[in-house]
């Protein structure tokens, strides 16, 4: 069974590994038991000791905190419980402008702002920007994720999480 | 009529009796259990091996029979093998989107009855290119071939040839204009073609007299024909060798393992739940020549999808709240859609093991009825369906990625496809000959970016895993146009930790014609049609045309003054504007416009992908790297992801660190300070949407999505605390 040390996917989530090792990692078998090791390597990045349940994007997990199962950012800052949208307690902001749009694409041709418009979500704590919608003025927020993460421990991990 | 049917049951009754084992038992065909794969798995895994090598060599053998670039240069050509109910057991690679696609012609035909009418025989060959039928649009022509072993119906064998002309109302293949059916060029609706392994005259004829270019798919169909009869021929043999019986069981064991294993992939790589996404497309044609007024000129189209992932691993993709159908090139049909699904699965979780339609058949669409995405009128036009398809399944991407970075698999997580707008064109070759073509270096777009590293460069399309631009020599010899400049556009891929991979711009100088007819499509231009993720940014929308018209070009190169090779890096004076004379023209696509002659200029981008990732944690000695070869500009390297350069002895691009470092927490500070809480943003844009202060394109996209779905109208109210029916649709009944 393919297996990769922590070491490893440390330095594959980090974007360190060397191509060609990258490049027979994607190609080969994967890794059974790749998830809890991941969510070790995760842990040792964070100092904080919530236990992390699942990754939900590059700097953002739910972890189990006291009773409640939150958001977090890698930087500790708490977005609240999992099940909401985190982004709704970020903070953002909105470029509608030519003017401010020029300052992500400064040599291209720009979207008309009148059609549309980036948000940029950002943790109100350390400043990660976590995600950038472009929507038409007026569309709501997309809840990205929203994980069946009960049925995830019990079904796929065999493990179910406490409290379920 | 079946000379010796393959069983008691006809085989209209055949399929509906395996699509009702499926119903009943969930498995393909009834079959609950592997019996062939568990007797002998080493026997099982080397016939599909087998197939698997007969649909690449004779797709191989195919392309040197066709004349078309696109097919020999670019790949655009794809071939499978099928059970008698048209299921696909075996795939070459190519355009796989056409693999399930012509699973429905197949399917199609033996619905309508074609076993008594036109009859399926030994020898007979079948044609279809109507998207309603299965395929994507007019210019996928497949065709496909019944395989008799010893008078019983064992299989089809088919090919398709993405055709570079069709004869629409405007040259090439994706035709930009067609708003109706009626004006996509020549459609071939199942029809047989031939009959005793010959292509008949009469069809060649038809050809010859209403396409502009026959010559590509006349030898496309003679080598389509060649190569399914080359399956064929492969199959029988392999058939005299393990037994007519064996055969019948195995091939659909196949379908029954692609589809359990699907299943195994996602309970693997993905975590259950719901994911949602969205992107949108920009359509601008108001005063452009050509268009009839059958509707609004400028549309914009929400495409919001969400998936789902069941416990038992099924994914399932929704399409509610998206657009209608519209009188445009866009439309898609569920052969489509279906196609879209497939080719994206084979990229991503259907890579490794049986790949068939097993994979397809663990999965499900919800395409609403009157969309874009399923058509409730059959007249609609599907010309430039990937317009919308391309950015519909780059969104699919990222929710998958998604699933893939929540289970650590980070090394698979791909921010996605993207459109790529293509150029079409016709009118006098250089030879002085009538002629049409699409030029499909557009297959060589820059994909999204991935969780662990930079998108791939002017190296990636959705619809075919093997892009490939062509050689500037082989479209040269095939187009009144030759090349002064293709080169890599800066700063065209999304902007990120990792950034999309970037595309290219070409310039032309059009040579030896009066008559040079150029028009483009998929474009769009007043939206991203893509998107980033975890914080990169979307890539830019399509990029403005620049053409000069009686150019003096051949002036400045007699006398050796510098010319322009691409548009440069200002966005609002490009360098064609600066080095050359003539009458310049700034054109927002689709370009559609009076014909060009010898000595003008064209120029035309493709799109880059979007980025993943904090753009300030990009690392900063790649950036000075990208900067020295032209993939960003010392601007956005500044500008965007807060990066210091200098120069070093040799005037070449470094890094500096300590500055930068400083630089990025200024920069981060400052994003703080520009940023407010979301819930006060919503509190002030509550009052624009209560008013409905938008563009005219944005009311009418909420007034159709309204219109269409009552979850995108819960969704809306429920987020902005409003009525959208009456700020959107006044009058209208809730």
């Amino acid at each position: 069974m393919t297996s990769y040390s922590k070491e490893i996917l440390r330095d594959l989530a980090g974007g360190q590994l060397p191509w060609p090792q990258t490049r027979r990692i994607m190609s080969a078998y994967k890794d059974d038991d790749r998830f809890f090791k991941m969510v070790a390597v995760y842990q040792d990045r964070v100092a904080w000791k919530d236990p992390i349940l699942l990754p939900v994007s590059d700097h953002l997990f739910i972890c189990q905190s006291g009773d409640s199962r939150v958001t977090r950012c890698e930087c500790s800052h708490s977005f609240g419980d999992y099940r909401k949208n985190w982004k709704l307690s970020a903070a953002i902001h909105v470029r509608n402008t030519e003017e401010s749009l020029r300052e992500i694409y400064p040599n291209s041709d720009l979207p008309d702002p009148q059609w549309m418009e980036i948000r940029e979500f950002i943790c109100p704590q350390c400043g990660t920007l976590h995600e950038v919608e472009a929507a038409a003025p007026g569309y709501p927020i997309v809840h990205d994720f929203e994980p069946d993460l009960e049925g995830f421990y019990r079904d796929w991990l065999g493990k179910p999480l406490e409290g379920t | 009529m079946l000379d010796k049917p393959a069983s008691a049951l006809r085989l209209r009754e055949r399929l509906i009796e395996s699509e009702r084992l499926m119903d009943e038992t969930g498995c393909y065909d009834g079959i609950t259990e592997l019996s062939l794969r568990n007797q002998d798995p080493l026997k099982f895994e080397t016939l599909h091996t087998k197939l698997r090598a007969y649909c690449v060599s004779a797709r191989e053998m195919a392309r040197r029979i066709s004349a078309s670039p696109g097919v020999r240069e670019v790949g655009e050509m794809v071939v499978a093998i099928y059970t008698p109910e048209g299921d696909a057991i075996a795939l070459s690679n190519g355009i796989m989107v056409h693999v399930h696609t012509m699973s429905r012609f197949i399917k199609w035909m033996i619905k309508e009855g074609y076993e008594e009418n036109p009859r399926i025989r030994e020898g007979d060959i079948f044609a279809n290119n109507d998207a309603f039928i299965g395929t994507v649009q007019v210019p996928d022509v497949m065709d496909v071939v019944p395989i008799f072993y010893e008078g019983t119906l064992v299989g089809w064998a088919g090919a398709v040839c993405h055709e570079l002309e069709v004869g629409g109302i405007t040259p090439g293949g994706d035709v930009c204009l067609a708003q109706e059916r009626f004006t996509e060029g020549l459609f071939v609706c199942a029809e047989k073609i031939g009959e005793n392994d010959e292509i008949r005259r009469d069809y060649v004829i038809r050809c010859e007299r209403n396409l502009r270019m026959p010559i590509y798919w006349v030898l496309d169909e003679k080598a389509k024909v060649a190569s399914c009869i080359d399956m064929r021929e492969s199959v029988k043999q392999l058939i005299s060798e393990i037994g007519l019986d064996y055969w019948m069981k195995v091939s659909k064991e196949f379908i029954e393992e692609g589809r359990r294993a699907q299943l195994a992939r996602t309970r693997q790589l993905t975590v259950p739940g719901i994911y949602r996404g969205h992107t949108f497309y920009g359509h601008v044609t108001e005063g452009k020549p050509g268009f009839q007024p059958l509707g609004d000129p400028n549309w914009l189209y929400n495409i919001p999808i969400e998936m789902e992932i069941t416990t038992d691993g099924k994914i399932t993709m929704d399409f509610d709240g998206t657009q209608p159908w519209g009188y445009h090139s866009m439309n898609c049909t569920p052969a489509g859609m279906d196609g879209g699904m497939f080719v994206t699965l084979t990229q991503h979780m259907n890579f490794e093991g049986l790949v068939n339609d097993g994979a397809w058949m663990a999965t499900e669409l919800k395409l609403p009825h009157g969309t874009w995405t399923n058509p409730d009128n059959e007249m609609v036009a599907t010309a430039t369906s990937w317009a919308l398809l391309l950015p519909a399944y780059g969104v699919f991407q990222r929710l998958l990625s998604r699933s893939f970075i929540a289970r650590g698999f980070v090394e698979e997580a791909f921010v996605g496809q993207v459109n790529s707008p293509m150029i079409e064109m016709g009118g006098e070759s250089q030879y002085g000959t009538p002629f049409g073509m699409a030029h499909f270096e557009c297959a060589a777009a820059g994909s999204g970016a991935l969780a662990i590293k930079d998108g791939l460069d002017t190296a990636y399309v959705g619809w075919n895993p093997e892009s490939d631009m062509g050689n500037i020599e082989v479209w040269e010899q095939s187009m009144p146009m030759v090349y002064i400049g293709r080169s890599i556009v800066p700063n065209s891929g999304g902007a990120g930790k990792y950034r999309g991979g970037c595309s290219f711009v070409s310039t032309w100088l059009i040579n030896k014609t009066s008559h040079l007819r150029l028009h483009t499509s998929e474009h769009s231009s007043r939206v991203f049609d893509n998107g980033g993720m975890c914080g990169g940014y979307p890539a830019p929308t399509c990029q403005k045309h620049r053409a000069v018209r009686n150019s003096d070009i051949h002036e400045l190169a007699a006398k050796g003054a510098p010319l322009a090779h691409a548009p440069g890096i200002d966005p609002h004076v490009s360098d064609y504007q600066k080095n050359i004379g003539g009458d310049h023209v700034v054109v927002e696509g689709p370009y559609i416009t009076a014909p060009h002659k010898a000595g003008d200029i064209f120029s035309h981008s493709y799109n880059g992908g979007g980025g993943y990732g904090d753009v300030l944690e990009r690392d900063p000695i790649k950036t000075a790297w990208d900067v020295e070869n032209g993939f960003l500009t010392r601007e956005a390297a500044d500008q965007v992801f807060g990066i210091v350069l200098k120069d070093d002895a040799d005037g070449y691009p470094v890094a500096d660190i300590e500055a930068t470092v400083e630089r990025r927490a200024a920069v981060r500070k400052q994003r703080l300070a520009n940023a407010i809480p979301v819930a006060d943003w919503i509190a002030a844009e509550r009052g624009r949407v209560e008013k409905a202060d938008f563009a005219p394109e944005v009311k009418k996209m909420y007034a159709s999505a309204i219109k269409l779905s009552s979850r995108f109208t819960k969704d809306f109210n429920d987020f902005w605390n409003v009525d959208a029916i009456s700020i959107f649709t006044p009058g209208a009944k809730p």
